[in-house]
């Protein structure tokens, strides 16, 4: 796992505040088996650090053994479920805790799909006993490059299984005749819309530890302090709300 | 119908090549057409080893600026695609992929200072690991030295160059112009060591000797071997220096 400044901060940080431990690169959705020298690090690395949550993508990146260094969307089918169940469970098994799935953002859909991507994350949930992380701007995002109802989509998930909320900033491409592709990119603030659809989640969630993602063109503290302390202030509402609830 | 597998394959060739045509006649095209959705994934992938690549070869990015790093990156990436997932190893290649690159052929230093580069970054992620107690040297019998074999430090790394590879990295690093202007390219080859201190990674320049000597002594050869390798050196206190800076972790008598 390394050593150095890197996990020197980390620990560092580690002893302020709970960690969550969110990774990229397992790809759940392969169809060949985990790397299983990148199941020992992330194993070494939640050891160590004991975060307070883990989470990986819905997703694919690793073919032949060759990692395409992005989050590739998966065919909605019932063999890529089978895959991503057993490799949740594989994964779930050697930390030997809960892990979160976290709904990604697409920019295609494959034809032969023939699952609704909410229902697909649904049932890894059920089959695996895992958690699914929410993140609202994916869900704005896939909504609409492929021109579903956001709100439809949270409506379908369980409370129950969300341990995690992600809100981020994209962009748009425009591509073909005025058609736009929304591109999930993690370098703006998180647009209106998405702040909209992510007090829809917290009323249907609860208040779920919210994280904003801000990990290219990265602005000055304050603008990410500002957009954190927009979210805490929607949390702070949300609980306040569930407190009043309990005393009525 | 692909299966899984089949897809995925698909998926890189059209990612690593830029081969969309066979995937992109399973996507839905819905606007946009399959090969401009699958463009947006093959800049991502290009983009974001590209940024890998970047961290590690910093000055490599200075020396021949943002255009001509990012067109021999994507090269690179194309014929060296990751192996797994821990980027902070990709790209080890890179050095002798610009060796071999015609359009560097004018900057025949660039292999020298990337070397160097890797190692730095080689030695920034290095385990963390205690340094010999040295206590522990003083209960050998004398009649075993010669077969002490010593185990560097995870962040010790050796690199040679034919040019002064650490005045260049310095100077692009420090991005003074004066620095930039001062380094004499014709000072001859550079014989260099690579650790992570307390403060910061450590570059230092040895006589070629002592750099015999101490790569010897950290791939683990016995003593009297590193000894005879580098006959024209006072081991003795060169060891000294070595074991104070704890630049070794263990030892076995071989």
């Amino acid at each position: 796992m390394g050593g150095g400044k890197p996990l020197a901060c980390l620990e560092a940080i580690r002893s302020h505040y709970p960690i969550s431990l969110h990774g990229v690169g397992l790809s759940l959705g392969s169809a060949e088996d985990l790397d299983a020298a990148h199941l020992e690090r992330i194993r070494q690395t939640a050891e160590r650090i004991e975060p307070a949550l883990v989470s990986e993508h819905l997703s694919w990146s690793i073919i032949d053994g060759r990692y395409l260094a992005d989050l590739l969307p998966l065919p909605m089918t019932e063999e890529a479920l089978e895959i991503v169940c057993r490799h949740v469970d594989q994964m779930q098994a050697c930390l030997r805790r809960r892990i979160l799935v976290e709904n990604p953002s697409t920019y295609l859909r494959w034809r032969h799909s023939t699952i609704p991507e909410w229902e697909f994350l649904a049932a890894v949930a059920d089959r695996t006993g895992c958690g699914i992380l929410c993140d609202v701007n994916n869900i704005y995002v896939t909504a609409a490059n492929h021109d579903w109802d956001p709100s439809a989509y949270l409506a379908e998930l369980a409370p129950a299984a969300i341990g995690e909320i992600h809100l981020a900033g994209h962009s748009t491409r425009a591509l073909g005749e005025g058609h736009v592709l929304r591109i999930d990119d993690h370098g703006s603030r998180v647009i209106v819309e998405v702040w909209t659809l992510y007090t829809e989640a917290l009323a249907r969630f609860g208040p779920v530890p919210t994280l904003i993602e801000w990990d290219t063109d990265i602005p000055e503290p304050g603008v990410l302090l500002g957009e954190a302390s927009r979210a805490e202030t929607r949390l702070g509402e949300m609980r306040q709300g569930f407190r009043d609830a309990d005393a009525a | 119908m692909p299966t899984l597998l089949e897809l995925q394959r698909a998926v890189y060739r059209g990612l690593v090549a830029g081969e969309h045509g066979p995937c992109a006649a399973h996507v839905v095209a819905d606007g946009i057409a399959g090969e401009g959705r699958l463009s947006v994934y093959r800049n991502t992938f290009i983009a974001n080893l590209t940024t890998a690549l970047r961290l590690v070869y910093p000055a490599i990015h200075r020396l021949v600026g943002a255009p001509f790093f990012e067109s021999a990156a994507r090269l690179f990436i194309e014929a060296q695609p990751p192996q797994s997932a821990w980027l902070d190893e990709y790209g080890g290649g890179f050095p002798e992929f610009l060796a071999g690159f015609a359009p560097a052929a004018s900057l025949p230093y660039l292999p020298g200072v990337a070397r160097l580069e890797r190692a730095v970054n080689t030695s920034l992620h290095a385990a963390d690991a205690a340094p010999l107690d040295l206590s522990r040297l003083a209960s050998i019998d004398p009649a075993d030295h010669d077969h002490i074999a010593f185990v560097p430090h995870p962040s010790v790394g050796f690199v040679t160059a034919d040019y002064p590879a650490d005045a260049i990295w310095r100077a692009v690093l420090s991005q003074v112009d004066a620095a930039i202007a001062a380094v004499d390219l014709a000072a001859g080859p550079a014989w260099l060591l690579v650790e992570r201190c307390a403060t910061g990674i450590e570059v230092m320049r040895l006589t070629e000797p002592e750099w015999r000597f101490a790569a010897e002594l950290c791939t683990s050869r016995p003593l009297q071997e590193a000894i005879e390798a580098a006959p024209e050196i006072d081991a003795a206190s060169v060891l000294a220096g070595h074991l104070a800076a704890g630049r070794f972790i263990r030892f076995e008598l071989r």
